[in-house]
This record gives C-alpha cells, sequence and structure tokens, in this order.
C-alpha cells in the first residue's frame, strides 16, 4: 500500500513539507538563516526527485506503460485494482466501518494533472528563491504539492474530498502571510468561496455515497463505499437507476456542478479568483492558477461526467451556456482591467470557459481537446503570472498603464512577457493553441455556426494581451517612462532565478505546442473510452 | 568603398561553406544509412534550422548586449542569420533540382509525412439518429511541393537571403538600432520559418499554423522602435486586423473538416467533390470563410487598413514581410482553391462556386483601384510603395478569382492562362516590390545619414524633402527606375508579362465568356493600369528628378556597404528575368505544369521568343487586340506622362544620372507642366491623404462600442457579481451578529436548545433511515 509511487507522491511531500517546517520553526534563532539556506535547497532538490519520479512513471520505456491502450476504469499504479476484492481482503481499507479506502491510480485524465503539479512545484520554488522566511515558504508549497496531487490520483471520494479541502490550508497560509496589502480579506475570501462551494460538492458526494450498493464486507457498517471504482460499475450496470432515478442524478450533478465551476472558475462564480490571484504571492499565484483551477475541472470530469453522464447529457445546454459566458464576458472584463495581474485572473475564467464548452460537444476530440487545455493552460498561465510577480518585485506596481517602455529597462521580462502573452492568446506552435483547435473542430461539429462566439473571443483575447503590452513595455519614448512607484530608484531586469523558471516554462509550452502528441495522445484515448463506451449508449438509449 | 568591399568580401566565404550545406547533408545521410538523403528528406529542414535560430541568436544578442565582437564580427546577429538562410537557400536550390530532375508537378508533387501532431477520435449522428463512432483520425504534419508552392518556395527563400544581406548595411550602420540588432535578425529568421513552413506545409492547417508565425512576427517586426507609440499603435493594429481575417480562417478550416474529414491536400484534392456528394452551400461558406483570411492578410479591402501603417517597421521589414512574401501568403491560400473549382475534366471540382469566384475578383478589383487612388497623394516614399502592394496584390486575387471563375465554368484552357499570369505576377511583384523597398530604404538611409547631426526636424521619408536625387545615387535610382517600370508593366521588362495575361484574361472571362459580373473588376483594374502609371512615375520623379528641394537631398551620396548587391541582383532578374521566363513558359508551368521550355525544345529559341512577343502584342482576337493596346497605352504613356507634367524635371546642371536612365529626365521635361494645388486642396484629396476614412470608422466603431462595453463589463463584475457575494458575507455577518445574542447565558435558554437541537437531529435520522 505505502510502496505505490503514487502514495510516495502524495504523502512523501506533505510529510517532509511538515518536517522541514518543524525544522525551521525549531531552529536557533541564531542559526536559522544559515539552516533555512539548507532546508531550502533541500526542499528544491525534494521536489526535483518527485518530478523525475513522475516523468519515469511517464516514460514507456522505463514503466513500461502503455498510455494509450487504457481502457475505461483501468488506472496505472492502482493499488487496489478490482476493488471490490481487495477492499473486502482488507488490502486497501482505511475505514472499514464507512467503506473508505486508500485507493489510488492513475490514468489519461489524472496522469498529466500530476506530472504537471510536480514540474510547476520546483518552477514556483525557482521563481520565488528569495522569498522572506524562505523555509517556511518553500515547506507550504511542498505540503501543497502533496495535497495537489492527492486530490488527482485518489479514487476514493471521501480521501478526494479530504485532499480537495487540504489544497486550501497552504494557499490559505501563503496568501495571508506572504501576500500583498490586503491580504487578510483576500484570504478569507478564498477560504470561505471555495469552501462553502466544496461543501454543496460534499453533499453530492454524500449522496452518491448513499445510492452506491456494493456487496457487504465484514466490517463495513453501512454497505456503501467511497471507492469511485465501485460507483463507476454500479452506474454502468444500473444505468439511469443509479442514484434512485434520473431526477436524483440531476439532482447530484448539479450540486456536484457548483462545487467544481467554483473552483475552475466559471461565471458567476468567479470573483473569489482576482482577489486571491492579486494579492496572492507570485507562487501561490503560479500553483492556484496552474494546478488549483485544475481540480475543478478535473473533478468535473472524473465524478459528475464520468459518473453521471446521463445527467451530463441532459444538462449539455447549460454547461454550454455557463462556458460561453465565462468565455466571451471573461474577456470582455479583460479589456477592461487596469491591473496587470487582475487582467490575467480573468483571463484563466475566460479559457476555463473553453473546457467547458469542450466536454459539452460530447466529442471524444472536444474532451481530449478540454483535458489539453487544462494542461497547457496549466503551463501557460503560471508563466503569466510568473511575469507580473516580476512586474510587482522590480516595478511594485501592476497598474497597466503606469509605466512605458519597459522593455528597454528590463528586455529579459519584455521577452518573457511577450512569450507568455502570445502564448495564451493561442499562438499556434505553444501549447494552448494545440487546444482551442480540437475544441474548435469538435464544437463546429456539435453546434455549427455558433462557433462564431468562441471565434470572436479569440479577437478579443488578442486585443486585451497586445493593449496591455502597449501600455507597459512598449511606447514611452527614447527616455521611457518608469513607475512613480519605483520612486526614482534604478530599475531592474529579472533575477537569474526568476528567469529560469519563465524559461523551462516557455521551453515546455513550446515543447508541447509542436510536439502536442505527447500528452495528448493519452487524453485522446481516455475521452475515447468514455465516449464509446458509456457516452454513446447514453445518448442512444437512456436519454429519450 | 573600399572599406565596403572588404567588408563584404571578409564574410563571403563564410556564405559560401554554407551554401555547401546540402554536401554535408548528404554525407551525413550516408554515414547514418548507407544512403544520401535525398533533397525531399532533407526539405523540413528549411523551415526548422531558422526556426531553432531564432532562440539562438535572441539569447545571444541579449547575453553579449553591447559586446565588441559581437557587434563587429558577428553584426549583432546578422551573420548568423544570413548563414542561416544562406542554408535554407541552399537546401532550397537541391530540393527544386530534385523537383525537376524528378518530373514532379500539381498531379504528382513531392510529399513526405513527418509526424502526427494529435491522434483522436469523433462520433457523428447516423442517418436513423443514432450516435456512432465515426472515425479514428489524427492531424499530421508533412511536407507538399508542387509548381506554386516551388516557386513560392524560391522566392521566399532568395528574397529572405538578399533582404538579409541588404539588412547588414541599413540596420547595422544606423547608430539608432545599435545594440538591439540581434532582436530584428532573431525576429526576421523566424519569419523566415514561418513563411518556408506555410509554403511547405501539405495540410490546411500546417498553413494557418505558419501563416500566424508570420503574424507574430509582422506584429514584432512593425512593433521593432516600439518607444514609438505610432510603431507600437501600429503593430497592434496589423496584428489585430489579421486577426479578424485569420479567426474566419479558422472557421474555414473547421468546416472544411466537417467536410471532408481532414485538412490535408492529398485527401481534400484526391476529389473534392467526394464523389459529387459535397455540399456545395457548405463548400461555399467554408471557401468565403478561408476567402476573408487571406483578405485580411494580403491586406486587402475591407481589411486593408494595417498595412500602410505597418511601414512604421524598419524598411527591410517593409520590403519583405509587407511586399515580397508574407502578403502573398493571402494569394497562396487562395491558389489553393483551384481544384475545388475545376470542373474541367482535369480535376473532380465541385459546380456551382462561380460566385466565391466573382466575389473574389471584385475584391481585387476594388482594393486595386481605391489603392492605387489613395497612392495618388501619398508623399511618404514608403507609404506609396505600400499601397501600390495593395493594389498589385488585388491585381493578382482579380486574376486568381478569374481563373477560378474559368474553372468552374469548363474553360480549361483560358483558367490555366489566368492561374499561371496571376502566379507568374507574384513571382514578379516580389522581385520588383522588394527591390524597391530596398532602394527607397537606400534612399532614405541616406536622407538620414546627410541630415545626421542637424538639428532640424526633417522626415527622411517624405519626397517633398527629396529631389534630384538621380545623380547622386546611381545605382539606387536605376533600380528604382527599372522596378517601377516591372510594376507598371513597361512591355518587356518583368511585370508587363504576367499583368497583361491578368488584364485580357479578365476582359475574356467579363466580355468574351459571358462573365458578366466581372465587368465591374475588369473595369477597374484595367484603370488601374494607368493610374499605376502615374503613382509610379510620380514616385520616382518627385524622389530623382529635378532639383533638390532641401539642403539635406543636396549632400546624399551612395557609401553604405552590403546595400548595393541585392539591389543589382534584384534589378537584373526585374529586367530580363520576366522576359526570359515568359520565353521559357513560366505561365504554363505555374499554370498547368507543361514542362519549362517546350516551346524552346520543339521550335527553336528564336521561334519561343517570337511567339512570346506575339503572343503578347498581337492577340488573334481583335477585342483582346484593344484591351492590351489600351492597356499598354494608359499605363505607358498617359499616366507617366501625366506624371512628368507635374512633377518632372532636369537635374542641376553638373550633375548626370547614370547611363541606363538618363534620357528620362530631359524626356520628363518635355511634358510641359500642370499646376495641381487646386486639385491637392480639394476634398477628394482630403478624403484620401485620410484613406477614404475606413481608418476613422474602424477606430470609432471600436473605441464607441468594445471598449466601453468592456468597461461597464468590469464594473458590473465588481459591483453587481462580486458585489452580490459581499451582500451575502455582509449578511452573514449580521445573521451571526443576531445568533450570538441567543447567548443569553441563562441555564434554562440553553437546556431549551439542547432539546430542541436532540429532536431536530432525531427527526432527521428517522427520515433518512
Amino acid at each position: 500500500m505505502f510502496g505505490n509511487p503514487l502514495t510516495i507522491l502524495t504523502l512523501g511531500p506533505i510529510l517532509a513539507g511538515f518536517a522541514f517546517m518543524l525544522v525551521a520553526w525549531a531552529a536557533p534563532p541564531s542559526k536559522r538563516k544559515e539552516i533555512s539556506q539548507y532546508i531550502r535547497l533541500l526542499i528544491f532538490a525534494f521536489s526535483l526527485l518527485l518530478l523525475s519520479l513522475s516523468t519515469l512513471m511517464f516514460l514507456e520505456s522505463y514503466s513500461g506503460i502503455s498510455w494509450t491502450s487504457l481502457a475505461l476504469n483501468e488506472y496505472v499504479y492502482d493499488n487496489c485494482a478490482n476493488a471490490e476484492i481487495a477492499i473486502e481482503a482488507g488490502g486497501c481499507s482505511l475505514v472499514d466501518g464507512f467503506g473508505v479506502s486508500w485507493h489510488v491510480g492513475v490514468d489519461g485524465l489524472s496522469f498529466p494533472m500530476v506530472w504537471l503539479t510536480t514540474l510547476l512545484i520546483p518552477i514556483s520554488m525557482l521563481v520565488e528563491w528569495n522569498a522572506k522566511k524562505g523555509a517556511q515558504f518553500h515547506s507550504l508549497i511542498l505540503m501543497m504539492e502533496g495535497a495537489l496531487i492527492g486530490v488527482f490520483v485518489s479514487l476514493d471520494l471521501f480521501v478526494f474530498y479530504t485532499f480537495w479541502e487540504l489544497t486550501l490550508i497552504p494557499m490559505f497560509f501563503l496568501i495571508l502571510l506572504w501576500g500583498g496589502e490586503n491580504r487578510k480579506y483576500a484570504a478569507q475570501k478564498f477560504f470561505i468561496y471555495t469552501f462553502t462551494a466544496s461543501v454543496l460538492m460534499l453533499l453530492g458526494i454524500l449522496v452518491m455515497y448513499y445510492f452506491t450498493r456494493v456487496p457487504v464486507w465484514d466490517g463495513n457498517l453501512t454497505g456503501r463505499a467511497f471507492d469511485i471504482t465501485l460507483m463507476a460499475s454500479s452506474s454502468n450496470t444500473l444505468g439511469s437507476a443509479f442514484l434512485g432515478g434520473f431526477g436524483m442524478q440531476k439532482a447530484v450533478f448539479l450540486l456536484l456542478l457548483v462545487g467544481f465551476a467554483a473552483k475552475m472558475p466559471s461565471v458567476p462564480v468567479h470573483t473569489w479568483l482576482p482577489d486571491a490571484h492579486v494579492q496572492a504571492p507570485t507562487a501561490g499565484s503560479m500553483l492556484l492558477a496552474g494546478v488549483m483551477l485544475k481540480m475543478g475541472a478535473y473533478g468535473f470530469l472524473r465524478i459528475a461526467v464520468e459518473l453521471l453522464p446521463g445527467a451530463m447529457v441532459h444538462y449539455q445546454l447549460l454547461l454550454i451556456v455557463l462556458g460561453m459566458i465565462s468565455l466571451v464576458y471573461g474577456a470582455m472584463v479583460c479589456l477592461g482591467q487596469t491591473n496587470l495581474k487582475r487582467m490575467v485572473a480573468y483571463s484563466s475564467v475566460s479559457h476555463m470557459g473553453l473546457i467547458f464548452i469542450g466536454i459539452a460537444t460530447m466529442q471524444p476530440l472536444g474532451i481530449a481537446g478540454a483535458i489539453f487545455m487544462m494542461l497547457a493552460h496549466g503551463i501557460i498561465s503560471p508563466y503569466l503570472f510568473a511575469v507580473c510577480g516580476a512586474f510587482k518585485h522590480h516595478y511594485h506596481t501592476l497598474e497597466i498603464g503606469s509605466m512605458r517602455g519597459i522593455a528597454k529597462f528590463s528586455p529579459w521580462l519584455g521577452g518573457h512577457m511577450m512569450a507568455a502573452w502570445m502564448g495564451s492568446l493561442g499562438l499556434p506552435l505553444m501549447a494552448g493553441f494545440v487546444a482551442e483547435v480540437a475544441i474548435m473542430i469538435a464544437f463546429w461539429m456539435a453546434f455549427g455556426w455558433w462557433v462564431i462566439l468562441p471565434a470572436l473571443t479569440l479577437i478579443i483575447t488578442a486585443a486585451y494581451y497586445l493593449w496591455s503590452m502597449q501600455r507597459t513595455i512598449f511606447e514611452g519614448g527614447d527616455e521611457g517612462q518608469l513607475p512613480d512607484s519605483l520612486h526614482g530608484d534604478e530599475p531592474v531586469d529579472v533575477s537569474w532565478h526568476e528567469n529560469a523558471g519563465m524559461f523551462i516554462l516557455a521551453v515546455f509550452a513550446i515543447v508541447l505546442g509542436v510536439l502536442p502528441f505527447i500528452f495528448f495522445d493519452m487524453m485522446s484515448s481516455y475521452s475515447n473510452e468514455f465516449v464509446t463506451e458509456v457516452l454513446l449508449d447514453v445518448l442512444n438509449e437512456v436519454m429519450p | 568603398m573600399s572599406d565596403t568591399k572588404t567588408s563584404e568580401m571578409r564574410f563571403l566565404p563564410i556564405i559560401g561553406l554554407c551554401l555547401l550545406f546540402p554536401l554535408l547533408r548528404m554525407f551525413g545521410g550516408e554515414m547514418a544509412t548507407g544512403t544520401p538523403f535525398t533533397a525531399l528528406e532533407s526539405a523540413f529542414l528549411i523551415p526548422l534550422i531558422p526556426m531553432v535560430i531564432f532562440p539562438v541568436i535572441a539569447i545571444l544578442g541579449q547575453m553579449n548586449h553591447g559586446d565588441e565582437a559581437w557587434r563587429e564580427r558577428f553584426k549583432e546577429g546578422g551573420m548568423i542569420a544570413l548563414c542561416t538562410l544562406a542554408i535554407s537557400l541552399s537546401l532550397t536550390i537541391w530540393l527544386a533540382i530534385e523537383f525537376f530532375t524528378k518530373g514532379s508537378s500539381f498531379e504528382d508533387p513531392l510529399r513526405a509525412s513527418v509526424f502526427n501532431w494529435i491522434n483522436f477520435e469523433t462520433i457523428t449522428q447516423d442517418a436513423a439518429g443514432n450516435w456512432i463512432h465515426l472515425k479514428s483520425d489524427s492531424l499530421g504534419v508533412g511536407l507538399w511541393i508542387d509548381n506554386v508552392s516551388m516557386m513560392l518556395l524560391f522566392v521566399a527563400s532568395f528574397l529572405c537571403f538578399l533582404i538579409c544581406w541588404f539588412s547588414l548595411g541599413y540596420m547595422n550602420t544606423d547608430p539608432v538600432n545599435k545594440d538591439r540588432n540581434h532582436r530584428f535578425y532573431a525576429e526576421f529568421v523566424l519569419f523566415t520559418a514561418g513563411m518556408l513552413g506555410m509554403v511547405l506545409a501539405d495540410s490546411f492547417l500546417w498553413l494557418f499554423i505558419f501563416w500566424e508565425i508570420m503574424g507574430l512576427c509582422s506584429y514584432l517586426l512593425i512593433g521593432f522602435y516600439y518607444e514609438r507609440p505610432s510603431a507600437a499603435y501600429a503593430a497592434k493594429k496589423a496584428f489585430l486586423t489579421t486577426r479578424v481575417g485569420d479567426v474566419f480562417l479558422l472557421i474555414g478550416l473547421l468546416m472544411l473538416y466537417d467536410i471532408y474529414g481532414s485538412l490535408e491536400f492529398a485527401v481534400i484534392f484526391g476529389d473534392p467533390s467526394l464523389h459529387g456528394t459535397v455540399d456545395v452551400n457548405m463548400l461555399r461558406w467554408a471557401l468565403i470563410m478561408l476567402f476573408i483570411g487571406a483578405v485580411g492578410k494580403s491586406a486587402q479591402f475591407p481589411l486593408h487598413v494595417w498595412l500602410p501603417d505597418a511601414m512604421e517597421g524598419p524598411t527591410p521589414v517593409s520590403a519583405l514581410i509587407h511586399a515580397a512574401t508574407m502578403v502573398n501568403a493571402g494569394l497562396y491560400l487562395v491558389a489553393r482553391f483551384v481544384p475545388f473549382f475545376d470542373v474541367t475534366g482535369h480535376g473532380h471540382g465541385v459546380e456551382g462556386l462561380g460566385d466565391v469566384a466573382i466575389l473574389i475578383a471584385w475584391i481585387g478589383g476594388i482594393t486595386a483601384f481605391m489603392a492605387a487612388l489613395i497612392a495618388f497623394v501619398q508623399n511618404d516614399i514608403k507609404k506609396v510603395l505600400a499601397y501600390s502592394t495593395m493594389s498589385q496584390l488585388a491585381y493578382i486575387f482579380t486574376g486568381l478569382g478569374v481563373a477560378l471563375w474559368f474553372y468552374n465554368h469548363g474553360e480549361h484552357h483560358a483558367a490555366v492562362i489566368a492561374f499561371g499570369a496571376s502566379m507568374f505576377h507574384l513571382f514578379n511583384h516580389a522581385m520588383a516590390k522588394g527591390m524597391l523597398f530596398m532602394a527607397s530604404g537606400s534612399v532614405i538611409h541616406e536622407m538620414h545619414h546627410a541630415h545626421h547631426g542637424s538639428h532640424d526636424e526633417m522626415d527622411p521619408q517624405d519626397m517633398r524633402n527629396m529631389g534630384g536625387l538621380a545623380g547622386k545615387l546611381p545605382i539606387t535610382s536605376t533600380a528604382m527606375a527599372i522596378g517601377s517600370a516591372s510594376i507598371i508593366g513597361i512591355p518587356l521588362i518583368g511585370g508587363f508579362w504576367s499583368k497583361e495575361g491578368i488584364v485580357a484574361e479578365t476582359w475574356n472571362a467579363a466580355a468574351l465568356h459571358g462573365g458578366t459580373w466581372l465587368l465591374v473588376p475588369a473595369f477597374l483594374i484595367l484603370l488601374t493600369a494607368g493610374m499605376t502609371g502615374f503613382y509610379m512615375t510620380r514616385m520616382w520623379m518627385m524622389t530623382f528628378a529635378g532639383k533638390p528641394k532641401t539642403v539635406y537631398a543636396d549632400k546624399v551620396h551612395e557609401h553604405t556597404p552590403w546595400i548595393p548587391t541585392p539591389l543589382i541582383t534584384l534589378s537584373v532578374i526585374s529586367l530580363l528575368g520576366g522576359f526570359a521566363l515568359a520565353v521559357l513558359g513560366a505561365t504554363h508551368w505555374l499554370g498547368e505544369a507543361e514542362a519549362f521550355g517546350t516551346a524552346i525544345h520543339e521550335h527553336g529559341l528564336v521561334f519561343a521568343i517570337l511567339d512570346t512577343i506575339v503572343h503578347a502584342f498581337l492577340p488573334t482576337d481583335m477585342f483582346l487586340f484593344l484591351i492590351t493596346w489600351v492597356a499598354i497605352s494608359i499605363s505607358l504613356v498617359v499616366g507617366p506622362a501625366m506624371a512628368m507634367r507635374i512633377h518632372g524635371g532636369r537635374l542641376k546642371s553638373g550633375e548626370s544620372a547614370p547611363r541606363l536612365i538618363s534620357w528620362i529626365l530631359p524626356l520628363s521635361s518635355k511634358f510641359g507642366r500642370t499646376q495641381v494645388d487646386d486639385l491637392a486642396n480639394s476634398g477628394l484629396a482630403d478624403a484620401l491623404h485620410r484613406r477614404l476614412y475606413f481608418d476613422e470608422l474602424y477606430d470609432w466603431a471600436i473605441g464607441k462600442t468594445v471598449i466601453p462595453l468592456a468597461y461597464a463589463l468590469s464594473w458590473f463584475d465588481k459591483n453587481v457579481i462580486d458585489g452580490a457575494i459581499k451582500g451575502i458575507e455582509w449578511g452573514s455577518q449580521k445573521i451571526s451578529g443576531d445568533v450570538r445574542k441567543l447567548t443569553t447565558g441563562r441555564p434554562s435558554d440553553y437546556i431549551m436548545m439542547a432539546v430542541i437541537g436532540t429532536f431536530s437531529i432525531l427527526i432527521l435520522l428517522w427520515g433518512v433511515i
């Protein structure tokens, strides 16, 4: 059970983070600074170790896993394969009485997210290499890594929910202790807002739990289990009868939708995001946008869509409307922003809208595109926030228009801004474009001329990104114009560690744009399995 | 000058070595697999090498910022760029040799598959309404080289190389650019990668991908002087305007994929009618969408507004991107429409697409006329050329529209001629206009140099500050004269051969084959032929003829290294290349893949030359004969003569123009003079100066609708949506304040609450279990 690499990826960083935090806390004040240096290095090395572990898991030549030939509900590194038997045998049970088990596994949907998390953690550490109280800061990020990976690998809804809420704690402290001027308000809003939404999701999960009948085994008092694979099998065999009828399915779907939509976030439950981002430290923003938003999309696919396909088909129109509004409205709001980080935050809302749209096309291509969007956005949006962070750090302001001609003073920063902005507006040969093309092809096949709306959004997206660049790094004449917040100091370029972190992100954004099949094919195979095995039947039979 | 020579000579061996790259590649293949790599196997390197070099130059340049060796030996990255482009050019020539020796053509293009970009599956609804699995599919990357792409590939890599060469002189000797040329060269090679990749692509998807890469480079290079607000604005405008077109192009791709289940040329061109089952209406819309993309990229009405502003970029950029290569992308895309339209028995086209062809011709005709009209009043030398580019591209669009119309009406021979002439005009125009921009760059550079150090304000691009430069800039003025002649279509020179073809075939379609709808574009482009004669002559006369209009113009002389070589090369090509290629049968080769030089082979050289001339000047059909001579006379005589009456004049005494063009100046003073002040102050001139109000209209539309809406929505988001959340927050705080009052501190109240609580829990449990 604990020899599973996924368990290591989940619990390892949490335990290590605690340990490092304790050491940093217990260090004698005279040596605190020195020890803190070492701890920071150790934490970084540890996160690199985890990155290599997840990369080795990915490489077919090493792990022997053929990612593109997994069947639906077949997971690799599954510590509890064939859950019914395994749980009964006590192999992976955590709480016998309620059917809670430590069941982990990954497939073409979750593995890219796991890998993305292990990639982003060291990069975000690198970008904020010199954060104040570095040891604590980096330990918190490490704990965050464990919690995030836990969300993606756990196949038990109870454990899933635990990790889901657990991610809030390190992020809460990151914002509260390292955030900007208005950090208290932002941290509380972030916590309460997303927590409230998750409670609705929990309600949905409990109802699903209540209706999941499994063969009673010794010690199971409720005769029910939180295991996703068991739920999936009962949803498959019982069809619409699952959850005691279609009405109940729909109700549960809506509850889950609220929880996940708030996390993604989708209009109208998105307003926590700009506040949290603007106040969060750079690394926090990077992880928030890069991974935490993906939790919403991942959970939606894994639980709401996979387990309640009938309800998903029923609410297709709702999904499209939500996605469309997020996409178009988010982009328009971006155009009206005057704060760089706020603009980037709203651009996340806009891009996440595409995920709903991709899923709602019900095409394997569209769903795969939505999953690829999670990965692409997971690489590009941290890049965006790293650039914003550099502005905040070196120019002490994020006001668009308070400065001009910054490319002259900070050419590296200007270059990174250009690359990140271009990646996010969907420049071909960068990762975001792949997702956009896949989703839009599928969208045309499903909805035809409505494609005008997402297409026009592409123009608006280009407009707000270019406009913001024009008013920050460009213009300004031969002298340029520095922001007042610099108080006449000499402007500086990005520091080496920021530069390194941003470079890595740029390289991955381009590699995944040129050779998207690296991850796209496994996503494609996952979505195809889901559509052909489940969704086609639902479309043809369950739905009238 | 001696300094110049050594500077160029020193680098020649390195460039020469780079040209030998194919040998290295063959040898590498020998080592790796035992057989030498073929040119086709190496063709993917043509775009790949520049693409890889892009970050190299950018990063090296940033790291060696201000370093002396980097500035002198590497020319701030210029040498790396030039070597890269030399490699691409050598690979292109190697590929061309293989292309011709293998006898490849439209029916049998050189093809290679590189890798599958993404693999995926799709589902669909069958006739009975059941959802079924449709197919497993992939979007692949590959190469497709037929006659048109071979021609364009050569044009692109050749001009990129020459213009990079020119830039070494133009950019590196200008102190304004000091220590930032690496950015220019990096973006330059990335652009090259985009252009070459687009031409080589074997699918509409990859065509689009590289198309966007070019758009990015265009944006970056227009904004090269980013600190100037006008440049930053122009860059943004160019990107957004073309983006509007690109989005429609993307929609067109989606439709094509839906129709054909693929975006690859091989599949779509295989049978564009799908055995006659394709939905014509859907295909029509798809083609219109694609065409809107082409309109944006090639700066045609109504998405033309970005091109004149794009002249904010350095002149080599204008020469390369905004005259010779990128703006041809739209033409290339439209040229790829042929299989859809071809119902002549040689292809499997779809009938009933004639209206799309007419639309293309109309857009072409309108743009040609409008741009020529605006060019009348421009005083900025680059702006004249920009509008001229727009106008000439529009010619090609008209020609392509006519060709497609003929294809769709089963007229194979006429279609081939119209298509071939259009593509040939693309070639001639690219060569001439690339050179014209470089020559204008030379003028601007020397004007700037003469002005350097003085404190007056002087715009080195304004032709009203020039005059009388013919004697002072002999190479430049000759090159400019030849280029202008090619653009005007002076008989026997460059563009004449192709432009006559386009005009004649348009009239042929309109008047002799019942294409009534084509009459308007036919009239417009005939008129434009004369207007071209006017504005090109006007530009040349204002710049080179008469007396110097400022003291600076009097001090100008040619001295910058690296600049003359490309000018001379392209002058020769423009002067003789058009005729030589016409004799060789370029039109037929581009149109239907008849082998080069068939006529010479069969009947001998003299016959071929005579036959070409007779065909051009003495068409057998009387009507076409008339049209041809009207076109020749208005473009050769009427337009230029009018321009000479206004702007002509002899040089200052004691100066003489180079021999090749010395006859022009005395001639220009023989036509007398016309005063045009009244006309210049008229309402029409004002409207033309303001570009017929298009920019103002668009600015107004965006400024009054989109931007206010954006601000309104962000207010709405902050105050209404988030306000609601804040309201809940406030409300819950108030409730909790009220609830707090329940903690009265009296034991009896607490017992009461405990009892209520217990009951509620029991009731709930009873309900659930």
